[in-house]
């Protein structure tokens, strides 16, 4: 790849090459950039809170697999645990974002426009604000979990089945937009019922947490996704078919119907399981996948699907250390956070009209 | 150039949507290196039928063949390598240069992770250099004009290295500039490259130049299909699209907007190509034109019958004659005006410059455009103030003067 400039009648191939070794390095960059600082902020993640905990101390609790001491059972059950799944969660989430804008060519669509965190918002309130949890007094998290697991993959199982019908991506678009209101109308019901004290519990759980991750449910998250993100990022090339829209994507040889499946499971598998684990986190699924496409500089998803797992993890490991520490002991609901960062991002970026899809 | 072998063939064919049917019986064949147009007016069925072809529809009723193979029989993929698409709507993603929106013709030929190797690159750069884009490679897709949008759409398409392009109204929404540019590249890749390329077109002057063949649709079939000399009449054009006010000359192959001659009447002496930009201008500005004496296939008398006129012609070769000029003068006393084009005189048509004092005797107003100089005949006089040497100032002149009398 090392072409050196020899005439000046070859100039247009040669400056592409030149573009290419450009780009190439600036991805390299990138890369390791965003690499170090989530390293930084995952190392931060773990050490900082209400107890400080220094790096040598650190180290030795690691390697020795010290889960008695006090500070060894705050890092292996409870700050570990969140630091991964918030780093997970949050690629996830991106690249459910990045499939969804690509499918619908549409820059501001976000990975729960189908109606996936509505849907698990529905069952949540079922078992929160009802009296569904007949002889349970406290809330049993797992069951909010189940509940919300329950709730995303119903939807999702909907959405699929009528998108298999519709010709069109904007009908789908707009079924998964209604799905959404009719899950919103029900719950709201649901809320005017509910006694008070639920209430508050419920609004907190709408606005996410990555608090509370046990590590079964990071096996499932590492697993379950981390096979998702393999098969996303093995579709690549269709994916980048899709940006010119679904009849040339045909016309060069996309199994439409197929691709259109996989997208949508990939993305809302990967939505349905943080919904479910951590609750709807907003705008990370919406705003991370502009980001990446500016930071890298390309559009072509073979790049921006690592790119996406790798700034998707950085900024969500970013936005739960501040809900944690800004107004510490109390807890910021992580969508807060968010929310805060990404709409500003969101709307300069659509000024400055760079990311039109 | 190369031997031609029919690569796209239609049988008996029927497109349409599910409970529509847009054409039926449709029969084209197409050869390799041939330039084919899709004519007739909007919503006729020129998409249906390439969005059928390019299997972008499922086939209603008949058969496709691809290279001798039936096209419900032939994988995507492999239709990919023979056969690409232009279609209208605007595929633009942001941040994608235009080399590597080109590169994503390679699709059907690269794997899995769609790198480009050496050959892949060579590939784009041909196209590039085809389309004469080499110089955009580095520019954004959102920031080219939509002409120069256009090549980079086709040279994607040539990157396929397909036997055949289907191109949906390539034209459309282009300058006469890049018009040219993107039929002559078109033209470029038949001739050089072999393929065949079938677009359907709104720009029956230029389908009637540059397409070997061109289909006409019409009454949900194809009404002809052959070499547009064949094809294209004064008739068949003026039925295809329905032209109220326009008329289509075979012989020159444009197209003439005819006036709607609600002003007064102007005769003009003309010939030798000397009054035809008059007769169209006159015409534009609502006068009724009337002419004489043309010789037969003078160009003036080729304007004159598509604008709708009817001129009062001569034999070609022989001397106008006292009854051909009798009659140019019971059409002139009904005129308004009488305009003496500065048509070259000579011998044969010197009959044409008494055409010019009668007119006068008449007290008709006389204009002159100063055209051709005499060459030793001499004209009769007209006042300076009559005369202009412009057509449009001409036109301007007998607009006042006409509005003056009355």
């Amino acid at each position: 790849m090392t072409t050196p400039i020899t005439s000046s009648a070859l100039a247009p191939s040669t400056d592409y090459t030149i573009h290419r070794q450009l780009m190439w390095r600036r991805r390299t960059i990138s890369y390791i950039f965003f690499g170090l600082v989530l390293l930084l902020i995952l190392a931060a993640n773990i050490m900082k809170g209400s107890v400080d905990i220094r790096f040598s101390e650190l180290w030795t609790i690691l390697a020795s697999h010290d889960i008695e001491s006090v500070n060894g059972f705050i890092i292996w059950k409870i700050r570990l645990p969140r630091a991964i799944s918030a780093a997970l969660g949050g690629g996830y989430l991106a690249i459910a974002g990045l499939l969804l804008q690509v499918y619908f060519r549409n820059p501001i669509v976000g990975p729960f426009i189908l109606g996936i965190s509505s849907g698990a918002t529905l069952t949540v309130s079922f078992v929160m604000l009802t009296s569904l949890t007949l002889g349970m007094t406290a809330l049993n998290p797992f069951m909010a979990t189940l509940a919300a697991f329950v709730g995303a993959y119903g939807v999702m199982l909907v959405v699929i089945s009528i998108a298999g019908r519709v010709k069109n991506a904007v009908t789908l678009l707009i079924v998964g937009l209604m799905m959404g209101y009719l899950c919103h109308a029900v719950t709201s019901i649901l809320v005017a019922f509910a006694e008070k004290e639920k209430i508050k519990g419920f609004v907190l759980w709408q606005l996410g947490s990555f608090s509370g991750f046990r590590w079964s449910e990071i096996e499932i998250l590492t697993l379950g996704g981390g096979l998702i993100c393999v098969l996303v990022y093995a579709l690549s090339k269709p994916l980048n078919a899709f940006l010119l829209g679904e009849d040339y994507a045909a016309s060069m040889g996309v199994n439409i119907k197929v691709f259109r499946l996989l997208i949508l499971l990939s993305s809302c598998a990967l939505a349905g399981m943080i919904t479910a684990m951590a609750g709807p986190v907003a705008f990370v699924g919406l705003a991370v996948p502009h980001m990446v496409r500016l930071a890298f500089g390309t559009s072509d998803n073979i790049i921006l699907v690592p790119g996406c797992l790798l700034v998707g993890a950085v900024v969500t490991s970013l936005c739960d250390f501040i809900a944690r520490m800004i107004f510490s002991p109390v807890e910021l609901p992580i969508s807060a956070i968010t929310a805060f960062f990404g709409a500003p991002i969101v709307i300069s970026l659509l000024m400055k009209r760079k990311v039109v899809l | 150039m190369m031997k031609s072998k029919s690569v796209l063939k239609t049988e008996n064919l029927s497109v349409g949507y599910p409970g529509k049917t847009v054409l039926e019986s449709v029969n084209l064949d197409f050869y390799s290196g041939e330039f084919v147009s899709l004519l007739g007016p909007n919503g006729v069925g020129k998409s249906t039928l390439l969005r059928t072809l390019s299997s972008l529809l499922s086939i209603r009723k008949g058969r496709v063949l691809v290279m001798g193979k039936s096209l419900d029989t032939i994988p995507a993929p492999e239709l990919a390598k023979v056969m690409s698409v232009v279609l209208t709507h605007k595929a633009v993603p942001p941040l994608f240069q235009a080399y590597d929106f080109v590169a994503m013709g390679r699709y059907p030929h690269t794997r899995w992770t769609g790198r480009l190797d050496t050959e892949d690159d060579r590939v784009v750069m041909d196209a590039l250099s085809m389309v004469r884009a080499q110089d955009l490679i580095l520019r954004d897709m959102s920031t080219l004009s939509d002409g120069e949008r256009q090549k980079i759409l086709i040279a994607r398409a040539l990157a396929q290295e397909p036997e055949i392009i289907l191109l949906d109204e390539p034209t459309m929404h282009l300058d006469l500039k890049h018009r040219m540019e993107i039929m002559s590249i078109l033209k470029d890749m038949c001739r050089k490259k072999g393929i065949c390329v079938v677009a359907s077109l709104h720009d029956i002057e230029v389908a009637s130049r540059v397409s070997d063949r061109v289909a006409l649709i019409q009454n949900n079939t194809i009404a002809r299909f052959g070499p547009p000399e064949d094809v294209l009449l004064e008739d068949t054009v003026s039925d295809l699209y329905d032209f109220g006010d326009a008329g289509f000359s075979r012989l020159l192959g444009n197209i003439e907007f005819r006036g709607n001659m609600e002003k007064g009447a102007v005769f003009v002496i003309g010939g030798m190509g000397s009054a035809s930009v008059l007769y169209r201008l006159l015409s534009k500005k609502g006068y009724r034109v009337k002419t004489g004496v043309l010789f037969k296939n003078d160009v003036d008398y080729h304007v004159a019958k598509s604008l709708n006129i009817n001129p009062l012609i001569e034999n070609t070769l022989q001397p106008v004659s006292d009854h051909s000029i009798k009659s140019a003068l019971s059409a002139l006393q009904e005129c308004d005006a009488v305009v003496d084009a500065g048509f070259e005189a000579a011998d044969l048509n010197r009959g044409n410059l008494t055409l010019i004092d009668s007119a006068k005797q008449l007290g008709k107003p006389v204009f002159r455009l100063n055209g051709t100089p005499s060459n030793g005949i001499i004209r009769p006089e007209i006042s300076m103030d009559m005369t202009a040497s412009t057509e449009s100032a001409l036109v301007g002149l007998i607009e006042r003067k006409m509005a003056e009398v009355s």
